[in-house]
């Protein structure tokens, strides 16, 4: 496999996994919609991003199982095991919904296009990730899943799913746009750079958690 | 790209928008509108204010936190169900959110004075807020 693509995997995974832990403790902390705003903004642009800039699918299940592991570690408050199953269950719709629906942007700047893309991607993110969530989390939690549950609270996941959806679409024209921007970086500054950040996204979490527990 | 795809994308983007929104309808529409201070135990309805001096506190420690409230394998003998080992709960908050826990669930749950249940050792998805009823299943 390409170096380059397996540093990309391993950096946008660690700061997915990253603004999960410390960002989205803290909206989840203050009472914000932790859920709809970190699928809406730092999912969507991690996924998106890496996609369009190394073109590469599959790449997301690997960043997804990067962001879920370094999740896994979080020192704050926080459903461990539920946010790390949502972040694995968006990378693998992702992977799908762009497997089906992607196109070369370059060629087709229609804004409505990019706006629905959004909507429909991340609308899709959440729902998917927040109903695997509910199926698994009882599952792995040893209490076994109800099906009776999750059909209680399906309008509320679909309805839910709004927010994210509208911040997706706000975004992901954003996201398009710079992906344009050629950032092209030497191997010799690319890996240093991948390195450094990764690591300093684990330290940062995993020591916390050392710490903290 | 296909001409398709331009067209697609746009339709599917409507069709998930149109179903947030009526789901939105839904919920609020049946939001169930549960007596502030009671909840149903065993289709029993109890005030809160019974509870709390009826049936015996535990705190236990969550998040680097301790939260008190009422323990909720109390509260079920309290309800009077026969042979609670023998039984499965659904807690059912007043927006439908529910969850099914069994009696070793119970024995490390509580349900504190503002209607929120939470669990040592479970995921949060299980710490259910504004609670109206616990169903005997």
């Amino acid at each position: 496999m390409d170096k380059r693509l397996i540093a990309g995997i391993l950096i946008f995974g660690s700061l997915w996994g990253f603004s999960e832990v410390i960002i989205g403790s803290t909206l989840s902390n203050l009472g914000l919609p932790s859920g709809a705003m970190m699928t809406g903004f730092f999912a969507i642009f991690f996924l998106l991003i890496s996609r369009l800039t190394f073109r590469q699918p599959g790449m997301q299940l690997g960043m997804g199982l990067i962001a879920a592991t370094l999740r896994m570690f979080n020192p704050l408050m926080g459903c461990h095991i539920c946010s790390a199953i949502a972040i694995m269950a968006e990378a693998m719709v992702f992977e799908i919904i762009w497997y089906y629906l992607s196109f070369d942007f370059e060629k087709h700047k229609n804004l409505t296009v990019q706006i629905s893309l959004g909507i429909f991607t991340v609308y899709s993110l959440y729902v998917s990730g927040y109903i695997i969530t509910q199926i698994l989390t009882p599952v792995v939690d040893g209490t076994g899943f109800y099906f009776g549950n999750l059909m209680a609270i399906l309008p509320k996941i679909l309805s839910n799913g709004l927010l994210p959806a509208f911040i997706g679409g706000a975004i992901t024209p954003a996201i398009i746009m710079l992906s344009k921007i050629d950032l092209t970086i030497k191997d010799r500054i690319y890996y240093p750079t991948t390195l450094i950040t990764s690591t300093f996204c684990w330290i940062t979490v995993v020591g916390s958690w050392l710490m903290v527990g | 790209m296909s001409t398709g795809k331009e067209k697609i994308i746009p339709i599917l983007a409507i069709a998930v928008l149109l179903v947030g929104t009526f789901s939105t309808f839904y919920v609020h529409a049946n939001k169930i509108d549960g007596e502030k201070d009671t909840i149903t135990i065993n289709n029993q309805k109890f005030t809160i204010k019974e509870l709390l001096e009826s049936v015996e506190f535990k705190t236990i420690e969550l998040d680097e936190r301790n939260i008190s409230g009422l323990a909720l394998d109390k509260l079920i003998i309290f309800s009077n169900v026969n042979c609670p080992s023998c039984h499965k709960y659904t807690i059912i908050a007043d927006d439908s959110y529910q969850k099914t826990v069994n009696w070793e669930d119970m024995k490390k749950g509580i349900l504190t004075d503002y209607k929120r249940t939470y669990f040592k050792d479970k995921a949060h998805a299980f710490w259910i807020y504004n609670v109206i009823e616990i169903e005997v299943i």
